[in-house]
């Protein structure tokens, strides 16, 4: 009995390094309560990173998106990520209009984007991890790299990553390892 | 005597062996429920290797459209069933708009679509494997290399 014991403890922690981290993700929660609309999507990391590279469309490419019109004007993308991560937290952008409110800040690591369409009564938060927006500018200025950013996606902790609140509808977008909505 | 079981258990043992091949793809399954009275109710349960074969016999002409249209998003099919026979099982998506709603859900290396709606209910299981082999054997069908 004494020996047995040890020897099934060393099987399960062996079992439980060989599982491997869970599943994570992707979540996409759409409620339209006047419409009686409900919409929820819940998609893999593992999947989305294996159909990304598959698909060679449009501007879509090898997992890259193109994005040949946004010009830059000589900002090398990789040296300003760099630049504002090391930064210390802030707010970074703010911009009050009569109708739009917009804040870009920094938090715990986090890129935040506030947007507030008053004369819509929209109101968009979007939450990316500095490592997932750093990932995606890693092609340079002319692509945006979402295999890359999914793969920082899957070692990001859970987060929400988007949400729209107007009159009628909320969408939220979140990441985690539970493979319901609910 | 001893010969009439010998071959009663030759006969026994390539049904099991047949049924064991035919089933090993696993089962498609098709449910529709017409909810008004007298409304039709099918349920259809037949094994998944049986669309691929079927394909085979298929001439080529005919699928020459399909093995086009498929061909051309074969990579993308390819990766979707591939990542989707990985993943584990649950719901992938859930629509409800007021007394409709759909699902669909990977379950136990199928996906199951389920359809709900005041008028009927449709339920069609297919097995991941299954759909491969059939994209394949389309893809193929229009002559050349993939």
């Amino acid at each position: 009995m004494k020996t047995i014991l040890p020897v099934l403890a060393v099987l399960c922690m062996g079992t439980v390094a060989l599982a491997g981290p869970p599943e994570r993700y992707l979540h996409v929660k759409v409620d339209d309560p006047a419409g009686r609309e409900h919409v929820r999507v819940n998609i893999p990391l593992s999947l989305a990173e294996k159909v990304l590279p598959a698909i060679n469309q449009g501007q879509l490419r090898d997992g890259k998106v193109d994005i040949g019109d946004f010009h830059a004007n000589g900002v090398d993308l990789k040296m300003l990520f760099e630049a504002v991560k090391s930064a210390p937290d802030g707010e970074f952008v703010t911009v009050q209009e009569p109708d739009t409110d917009v804040r870009v800040a920094k938090s715990n690591g986090k890129m935040i984007v506030h947007v507030i369409d008053k004369e819509g009564k929209e109101k968009v938060d979007v939450t990316i991890p500095w490592e997932v927006a750093q990932a995606l500018a890693s092609s340079g200025d002319k692509q945006l790299n979402v295999e890359a950013a999914i793969q920082a996606l899957e070692r990001a902790g859970d987060t929400t990553l988007v949400t729209v609140t107007d009159n009628s509808q909320t969408v939220r977008v979140w990441i985690d390892s539970r493979n319901t909505s609910d | 005597m001893l010969l009439l079981g010998k071959i009663g258990l030759g006969f026994l043992g390539t049904a099991l062996v047949a049924g064991a091949v035919v089933s090993s793809e696993g089962f498609i399954h098709v449910k529709v429920h017409e909810k008004q009275t007298n409304g039709t109710y099918i349920s259809l349960v037949v094994p998944a290797m049986i669309v691929p074969v079927t394909l085979k016999f298929v001439p080529n002409h005919y699928l020459a459209d399909a093995s086009t249209n498929v061909r051309r998003y074969l990579p993308v099919i390819d990766a979707a069933i591939s990542g989707l026979a990985d993943c584990p099982d649950g719901t992938l998506v859930e629509v409800t708009d007021g007394d409709q709603h759909a699902s669909v859900v990977k379950s136990g290396g199928s996906i199951v679509v389920d359809v709900d709606d005041p008028d009927e209910t449709v339920h069609v299981s297919v097995p991941l494997h299954a759909t491969q082999s059939a994209i394949d054997e389309i893809a193929s069908a229009g002559g050349g290399p993939i």
